[in-house]
């Protein structure tokens, strides 16, 4: 999933600010599972935030609505009728929500209210960890199911560096497994240790990130 | 008008949220609303402290509230096995977010107690009436949403 975390409160009274009236959107989707952006975000952060534009002298209506998902046309087109009551909209969507609020309703502003970070999974309750970096050419065949490009600090791609620490931890953050040793250790029981070995093809980088703004295009789902 | 406003002077206005399992077995659960000593306290009764979401925190302090008490039963001690512990990290994060906004961090507290007395209810609401004494009223009171 995608995940994400509130910005810092401050931040969003610093947004708000001037505004007469403001929607805050959740999304029902990623954001909620992450406890970020869903309904019981939306309906904590809409008092706090009427709270802390009190203790600043600023009255600021917070308005509160939480779609199903705000990365889909069909969804954002419900927010047509309270859009018509605010001046601004804070969308706790993730950036690709924040964005389709934006491009609907461009004649309002349209504020984040969380940094998204990364894709995710729940690795324990309380506990996300990274596991794609959406990097567009996918390993986790040649690395026994375990990202190198998402989990490795470096994304290094033939193996630990330098700097693994003796118990398997990272050496950037001592609370994150280094991927390499996991893909070893997987390997091994298996018993496939000889494939990493194997010389593999370059990675194409051209579909991440570094080959600019990415575009997909099926010509047997287009109208 | 509340019962702050008919007498004319300030007095602390606590809601306790608390467990029932932390009562002693066979008193009545106190609820409503206890205006006495220079507070008003009021009670809102739970099967569990865990019940509390942090929107139900959050609006209770909106509407106006000085301070919220939550009690749960003592650590180890929960009917729902740790339904008191993750009561009490919500309040915890919602105390952290409390001090980012100024509003004060003492406005909301959690205690831990067993075999409690009407009497040790409105004791706790007491204590938190005089965590929140040096904040004053709650910006949030009287405000139209």
């Amino acid at each position: 999933m995608i995940i994400a975390e509130w910005k810092p409160i401050p931040e969003l009274v610093s947004m708000l600010k001037g505004h007469k009236s403001v929607l805050l959107v959740g999304c029902a989707t990623c954001v909620a599972e992450c406890a970020a952006g869903g309904e019981r975000e939306v309906e904590t952060l809409a008092p706090l935030l009427r709270m802390a534009l009190k203790t600043e002298g600023v009255s600021v209506e917070i308005k509160r609505k939480t779609i199903e998902r705000q990365c889909e046309w069909e969804f954002v087109e419900a927010l047509a009728g309270e859009i018509e009551e605010v001046d601004a909209v804070l969308s706790i969507a993730c950036g690709i929500g924040v964005q389709a609020l934006s491009e609907r309703f461009a004649h309002l502003p349209v504020y984040p209210g969380v940094n998204t970070t990364s894709l995710a999974i729940r690795e324990q309750p309380g506990l996300w960890t990274a596991r794609c970096a959406a990097c567009g050419d996918c390993v986790l065949g040649e690395t026994f199911g375990l990202c190198p490009v998402a989990r490795c600090a470096k994304s290094l791609m033939n193996g630990p560096c330098g700097g693994t620490r003796h118990n398997g931890m990272c050496e950037v953050d001592e609370n994150v497994e280094c991927v390499w040793n996991l893909i070893y250790e997987r390997a091994k029981a298996r018993g496939e240790l000889q494939k990493l070995y194997e010389v593999r093809r370059a990675k194409n980088w051209s579909n991440s990130a570094h080959g600019g703004p990415k575009r997909m295009l099926r010509e047997d789902l287009r109208p | 008008m509340s019962a702050v406003e008919k007498q004319g002077e300030y007095q602390p206005e606590i809601v306790v949220l608390y467990c029932r399992n932390c009562l002693t077995p066979g008193i009545d659960p106190p609820s409503g609303v206890l205006a006495a000593g220079g507070i008003v306290a009021k009670y809102v009764p739970m099967p569990c402290s865990s019940k509390v979401e942090p929107s139900h925190l959050m609006k209770i302090l909106e509407r106006g509230a000085d301070g919220v008490e939550v009690v749960g039963c003592p650590d180890g001690q929960c009917g729902f096995l740790d339904g008191n512990r993750r009561a009490d990290k919500r309040v915890t994060r919602l105390r952290s977010l409390l001090a980012e906004i100024k509003l004060g961090e003492e406005r909301l507290c959690m205690n831990r107690g067993t075999r409690l007395t009407s009497e040790a209810l409105f004791a706790l609401a007491q204590k938190r009436a005089r965590a929140v004494a040096g904040l004053g009223p709650n910006p949030m009171k009287g405000v139209n949403r």
